[in-house]
């Protein structure tokens, strides 16, 4: 992975720095409320409902075990013991004092981190696939261009007030495993005949109130045009976005009023004009960054097949999480994990001290001491000898970090909600529990197969409810919290935005409904068929009509097995 | 009471901006962009979401150009200074005016702003402090176009 030299090492000190004297001069009330805010906002820091958070960087999810500790530490001695995993991949603790952020910052700094564009109106932490690096259908590692373009946007003297925030994800797979199509810009990696690195720029695509799905204005752009290319694109937003509502500030309404072939040609125009700029990258600068990524020295493992075949077999509960958390591994005889956080009890995302400092420990132990952060808000061990599955599995089991459930319906995505955050209109946490609890039977959930189901707590989206297989929305209903609930969205290759199946729901009513979904899709699957692809098939009505019809008082609603 | 930086000092302003245009033109009038032609000055101001493919040429031949921030965060102001520099080759003072908080000068002197009103003798000190916090950047600037990966660190 990328490693500090001095200059990082040096840029970072003067930010934490430069943020403490910011903070002194707020709290001398020097700086104003609103102007404060924006400032805090640019290293991460909101106030929340019941307490300030901070969201803090984990560039495109990746740390290592020293980092991780760190991270454990911190929320130790300056939370409540926790911290939550975030759909961008990175950590939020909910619980810090506002004059202590600049010791936390300084803390961070020391094992090269920060909360620098975590939040705000700028280029965001850059993601990409948990697996880059490592995933067997991989073309291209999008971890060097990530780097590049972290790079390039942090505290940029043109695009750090933009009309709003900005969000870009790359992916370099077969599989979108970094949702690049409802991205602000989603860039996807591939490499052409001659084995040259080329980009395939998707812009306008997002969540939110208006959810879309990005429009693909550039193809084949060769690696070198990376920055450039990307500055004409955020030119012409800062330039042109709207800033008078910021519910229409956001890229994808401009991509939308001037349409994507309009909006691409003035890219094109922008991009004419500044191509060859000093900011285009050199073949020195992109061999320097990707070498920072060149897979490591793999230690010869043993082939462990016919071991963990037995292993498999003896022991039903070590099988499925194989089966479910356990990816294939460009090296042979080596395994990528997902540890999950989606623990019956516990808030989708959610990880405490003692988790974070034995999964530190486990990726010495099992791998080579890097750990991945998914945007499904769950660890990942990326280099994990097979012949030491077991053996991991046994302890993330003690820990509460082997629940079987990678991709399947209790892999629930949710935002923090009305129980912490200030924008919500309705709880999520404890619709998620509710979800886990009732769907606890796991030989039900793998018959079921791979299911996104995603909550947001309000149309904001960060639980990404819009491209959830099935997606959940706390709406306000004259004071009451209620649940509108979608189908047919997905965040992956293919990408759809749900569609609304009918009126909302009461709290009560969500776990039903979700049965009764579920009901009407195993009474109607074709072999092999998922849920996706059986919706996309049957079509909104057959759902629509089991969901709303009148519940005969006796039945009950009996479970495939 | 306005304070003028330029150049990371408090300096006394030799302008003087005019919000209308009176019968007589003083020489050091700084006039809204649409008096420039009738005005014949040599100074102008202009609202940070001017288009600039309109403008550039003419204001590069100016001896100001003031461009005017209608409130902290509108980074509008930022590209539009950029282009004048890079583009147009506008080589006189860049000036901000409007709502220009001192956290905001550093960007501002990165995309060729080399004067700063501010709105008293404390943000103006301010000011010169936050310009100074940060001493080199990852990517280029109109004040250091070669980006960091080009000087050191290969």
């Amino acid at each position: 992975m990328y490693q500090y030299d001095d200059f990082d090492r040096n840029f970072l000190k003067e930010r934490v720095a430069q943020f403490r004297d910011q903070t002194d001069r707020f709290l001398a009330g020097e700086i104003p409320d609103d102007v404060f805010q924006q400032l805090r906002l640019r290293n991460g820091l909101y106030i929340q409902r019941l307490a300030p958070m901070l969201r803090i960087a984990v560039p495109y999810g990746t740390l290592n075990a020293t980092q991780l500790r760190k991270l454990a530490s911190i929320s130790r001695d300056y939370d409540k013991g926790y911290g939550h995993l975030s759909t961008r991949q990175n950590m939020q603790l909910n619980w810090p004092e506002l004059p202590e952020v600049p010791d936390i910052l300084a803390e961070l700094a020391d094992v090269n981190m920060h909360a620098i564009q975590t939040s705000g109106s700028c280029v965001r932490n850059v993601t990409t696939d948990q697996f880059a690096g490592v995933a067997a259908d991989e073309q291209v590692d999008a971890r060097p261009y990530a780097e590049m373009l972290r790079q390039w946007s942090t505290y940029h003297p043109e695009f750090e007030w933009l009309p709003r925030k900005f969000k870009i994800a790359l992916n370099g797979a077969e599989s979108d495993r970094a949702a690049i199509a409802v991205h602000d810009i989603g860039i996807q990696l591939q490499v052409d005949e001659e084995g040259r690195t080329k980009f395939d720029v998707y812009v306008g695509g997002g969540l939110g109130r208006t959810p879309a799905i990005g429009a693909l204005i550039r193809q084949n752009l060769p690696e070198k045009h990376l920055l450039t290319y990307v500055e004409a694109i955020l030119r012409v937003y800062n330039r042109y976005g709207r800033r008078d509502n910021k519910y229409k500030a956001r890229i994808k309404i401009l991509v939308k009023a001037m349409t994507p072939e309009v909006f691409g040609e003035k890219v094109d125009a922008e991009w004419d004009l500044i191509k060859g700029n000093p900011q285009e990258l050199t073949q020195d600068e992109i061999d320097r960054i990707v070498a920072w990524f060149e897979p490591p020295d793999y230690p010869p493992v043993p082939n462990a097949s016919s071991t963990l075949a037995t292993q498999r077999l003896q022991d039903p509960s070590f099988n499925r999480w194989v089966q479910q958390n356990v990816a294939e591994h460009k090296q042979p005889n080596y395994a990528i994990v997902t540890l999950s956080t989606k623990a019956t009890g516990i808030p989708p995302g959610d990880v405490t001290d003692v988790q974070m400092d034995a999964v530190a420990d486990w990726s010495e132990k099992f791998g080579l001491g890097e750990i991945r952060i998914s945007h499904e808000q769950n660890f990942v061990l990326p280099d994990v000898p097979q012949n030491r599955l077991f053996e991991l599995f046994a302890l993330a089991r003690s820990e509460g970090l082997a629940s079987a459930n990678q991709a399947l319906l209790t892999d629930v995505i949710c935002c923090p909600g009305g129980d912490y955050c200030s924008l919500a209109n309705a709880k999520s946490i404890p619709v998620a529990e509710e979800i886990l609890q009732r769907f606890d039977d796991y030989d039900y959930l793998h018959d079921l197969g791979p299911l996104d189901l995603n909550i947001s707590g309000c149309m904001n989206a960060c639980g990404h409810h819009h491209v959830g297989h099935i997606g959940i929305l706390g709406v306000d209903k004259r004071g009451d919290e209620f649940y509108q609930i979608s189908l047919g969205g997905n965040a992956t290759n293919d990408a759809s935005l749900g569609k609304i199946i009918g009126p909302s729901f009461s709290r009560n009513e969500v776990v039903g409904v979700i049965e009764r979904l579920l009901d009407v899709f195993v009474d109607n699957r074709a072999e092999g068929e998922t849920f996706l692809s059986c919706y996309r098939r049957v079509g909104m009505d057959p759902f629509k009509d089991r969901v709303y019809q009148e519940e005969p008082e006796s039945q009950s609603y009996a479970r495939a097995g | 009471m306005p304070v003028l930086v330029k150049n990371q000092q408090i300096v006394p302003d030799p302008w003087q901006l005019l919000e209308t245009i009176p019968d007589y033109v003083p020489t050091n009038a700084i006039v809204p962009v649409d008096q420039l032609v009738n005005t014949k000055a040599n100074a102008v101001w202009v609202d940070g979401d001017l288009e600039v493919d309109d403008h550039g040429e003419e204001l590069a031949k100016l001896d100001l150009v003031a461009v005017h921030f209608p409130m902290f965060a509108d980074g509008r102001g930022l590209s539009l200074g950029t282009l004048l520099r890079n583009r147009y080759g506008f080589s006189g003072e860049l000036r901000a005016i409007g709502e220009v908080q001192p956290d905001l000068t550093p960007f501002m002197r990165r995309c060729g702003f080399d004067a700063f009103v501010l709105e008293s003798e404390l943000a103006a000190n301010t000011a010169i402090q936050c310009m100074e916090s940060m001493s080199d950047f990852y990517q280029g600037s109109v004040i250091q176009p070669e980006p960091a990966f080009r000087r050191k660190r290969n």
